[in-house]
């Protein structure tokens, strides 16, 4: 193996000999265009439900549980991530999450810049995956402005994956149709715990 | 499966239009929808600045693509992945024989890559007795249709709505009138089934960032996640240009990307893969396998002027946009990479003489070079090979004849009026049949008869 890889490194060499090597230009900047700043709460939440993602606020855990109960109430049974607070777990048979028909994870935090929820690999991959139904919990507090800025944060504690969620599962590749829910989750609500923003 | 090569470019493009007219079609419709939406999309922000970043970062990795390649398999490596090398298609290949025999796999779910397509690694797995499962939805229709993927981003894009009901009622007894929700359905079904019985996890890569080794991959269904978080072992081949310096320059290149290639913001999902589960993980791969690819692309490198290709991030822009591309869909280009890019990436990777003709299949309108996240220019580009093609004896000889007879009457004037003069004497469109390159063009052209009077002669009477 090392000889394929040396060979492959010295034609790199070769082929780049005589370029003058460039410099990185520096960090990405996410240069946006005329709209402006928004808070990045407000931002995620409007980018998110933008692609069909759903958004549930709740001030605290205990309203949390409550809704988790009566959302949960007409699934036969569900599977809960690693990292979910045991009082948010709803009354109902674990079952495996490739049986389950709903799922409910804890999100490491989400990205406002692209209305994405950050899924760590630790909480269960099978589990933000297979089920029909995806609920991923959220603090208020864990909202990253930009990409940039939640993988600087991720990079200091990377587990075997890192899932980016930004909507329901969506192709248009049958007629150029647009169908949710090929092949992960095709209903995704974000239930972020603490205060909802103003709307504007 | 292949149905045609690079130089079966001409026919098959005619083929496609005089056979397939739904292929226009679909194709069309399609792309100017991709098109549409990019232009939304890069409506929201300062696209130029996005552009030059990509550009320089891309190009600042190619620079130091050594140094980059081995800080990322060490760091894979320190994250318990095995890493291979491969030098040819069949390096890599081989790395799967040792997998597959230790691990009795028998089928393998694959996310969309368009490196296990030109890799033809379903046919190799095969061969192993393993039975290769596409899961991407358009992958999976054309798998289903045995035929190749005909874009890089939309791979069933050449069918209709209606080739898909007939197909799916052929294959998983949906009813002929389904609507699209109940096939997807349909394959969902068909396709979960797969996801949990199969041993093995193949994907692609659309970036490696070198200081984490982290294989980043953009998909909308959920099935490159699936493809890579549920088998025990995940093979993921990578092109060595997919180098990116730093994890934090993921940032710029997964919103590029997807902003490029379908106009959101992100694609649906993103997978960030570093390697096999940790002990405290409960799921994910046991064993990680990462295939750094070279197939040519060092080839392409060693060019001059070609070497600014290995920016593409694959979005699928240019094919979107080209007027050439669009009225035949990718299957008349004969090989993996259609479209511009393909035109500009195959005379590199495979050698030019097996490339030819596809440095013409391109009115060199420059549309392409307008929409490039990462300002590759690719006009210039084509015209490098279309003058290598001639330095090399591979331009048809006719058209190589034709020119320097040309060059060689605009060097001496008196020749020159004097056949211009013959030319526009001579019946125009029985000689136009008989000569040389005009044969070949009035063939699906009509052209104008020369005007009587020369331009000199006109200018000199006086042009009213």
């Amino acid at each position: 193996m090392s000889t394929k890889r040396d060979a492959i490194l010295a034609r790199i060499r070769d082929a780049n000999s005589g370029r003058t090597p460039t410099d990185h230009p520096g960090d990405f900047g996410g240069w946006r265009g005329d709209a402006g700043p928004t808070a990045p709460l407000q931002a995620f939440v409007s980018r998110f439900e933008g692609v069909g993602g759903e958004v549930v606020f709740v001030d605290s855990e205990a309203k949390a549980s409550q809704w988790l109960a009566d959302f949960a109430q007409p699934f036969k049974s569900v599977t809960i991530g690693e990292g979910v607070s045991s009082a948010l777990h709803p009354d109902l048979p674990i079952a495996l999450p490739r049986d389950a028909p709903l799922s409910i994870s804890q999100a490491r935090g989400a990205i406002a810049e692209t209305g994405s929820l950050v899924m760590d690999a630790r909480d269960g991959r099978r589990t933000q995956l297979l089920a029909p139904t995806h609920v991923v919990v959220l603090s208020s507090e864990n909202i990253w402005e930009t990409v940039r800025g939640a993988l600087l944060t991720l990079a200091e504690d990377l587990p075997a994956a890192i899932g980016l969620h930004s909507g329901p599962s969506k192709s248009a590749d049958i007629g150029q149709v647009m169908v949710k829910g090929v092949h992960g989750p095709g209903r995704i609500l974000a239930l972020i715990i603490g205060n909802a923003p103003e709307k504007p | 499966m292949k149905h045609s090569t690079p130089s079966d470019y001409r026919e098959a493009s005619a083929r496609s239009l005089r056979e397939t007219p739904s292929v226009r079609a679909s194709v069309g419709s399609a792309t100017r929808t991709f098109d549409a939406h990019r232009v939304r999309a890069f409506s929201e922000v300062e696209y130029d600045r996005w552009k030059d970043w990509a550009r320089d970062t891309k190009t600042h990795a190619l620079t130091h693509l050594d140094t980059y390649l081995a800080q990322a398999s060490a760091q894979l490596e320190a994250r318990g992945v095995h890493v291979h090398w491969a030098e040819t298609a069949e390096d890599a290949l081989a790395v799967l024989d040792e997998i597959v025999e230790r691990h009795g796999i028998k089928s393998a779910v694959k996310g969309k890559s368009m490196l296990t397509e030109e890799l033809e690694v379903n046919a190799h797995l095969e061969t192993l007795g393993v039975r290769p499962v596409e899961t991407d939805l358009g992958e999976y229709i054309i798998q289903l249709l045995g035929e190749p993927p005909s874009h890089i981003v939309g791979p069933a894009i050449h069918k209709s709505l209606d080739d898909c009901r007939a197909l799916f009622h052929d294959r998983l007894g949906t009813p002929l009138d389904a609507d699209p929700d109940t096939l997807a359905a349909a394959a969902r079904d068909a396709l979960r089934a797969e996801f949990l019985a199969a041993g093995l996890g193949i994907s692609g890569g659309n970036f490696l960032a070198a200081d984490t080794g982290t294989i980043a991959l953009i998909e909308n269904e959920g099935n490159i996640r699936l493809s890579t978080s549920v088998p025990d072992v995940h093979v993921a081949f990578v092109g060595i240009e997919k180098i990116v310096p730093r994890f934090e320059d993921l940032a710029g290149f997964l919103q590029i990307t997807a902003r490029s290639a379908t106009g959101q913001a992100i694609g649906l999902f993103v997978s960030l893969i570093q390697g096999p589960r940790t002990p405290s993980e409960i799921d994910g791969p046991k064993e990680v396998h990462v295939v750094l690819v070279d197939n040519g692309r060092t080839r392409l490198l060693a060019d001059d002027i070609a070497w600014e290709a290995l920016r593409c991030v694959r979005c699928g822009a240019c094919l979107n946009i080209c007027p050439v591309y669009r009225q035949t869909g990718g299957h008349a280009y004969g090989w993996t990479y259609s479209g511009p890019l393909g035109a500009i990436i195959s005379p590199g990777m495979l050698g030019l003489e097996k490339a030819m003709p596809l440095p013409h299949a391109s009115s060199l309108c420059g549309a392409c070079v307008d929409v490039c996240p990462v300002r590759i220019p690719i006009p210039d580009i084509l015209l490098h090979w279309r003058e290598k093609a001639v330095d090399e004896g591979l331009a048809p000889a006719a058209e190589t004849f034709g020119s320097r007879a040309y060059a060689g009457l605009a060097e001496r004037p008196a020749s020159f009026t004097a056949a211009s003069a013959a030319l526009r004497w001579t019946p125009w469109r029985a000689a136009g049949r008989a000569l040389p390159i005009l044969k070949g063009w009035m063939q699906e052209r009509s052209a104008p008869a020369p005007s009587k009077k020369s331009f000199r002669q006109m200018w000199k009477e006086g042009i009213e």
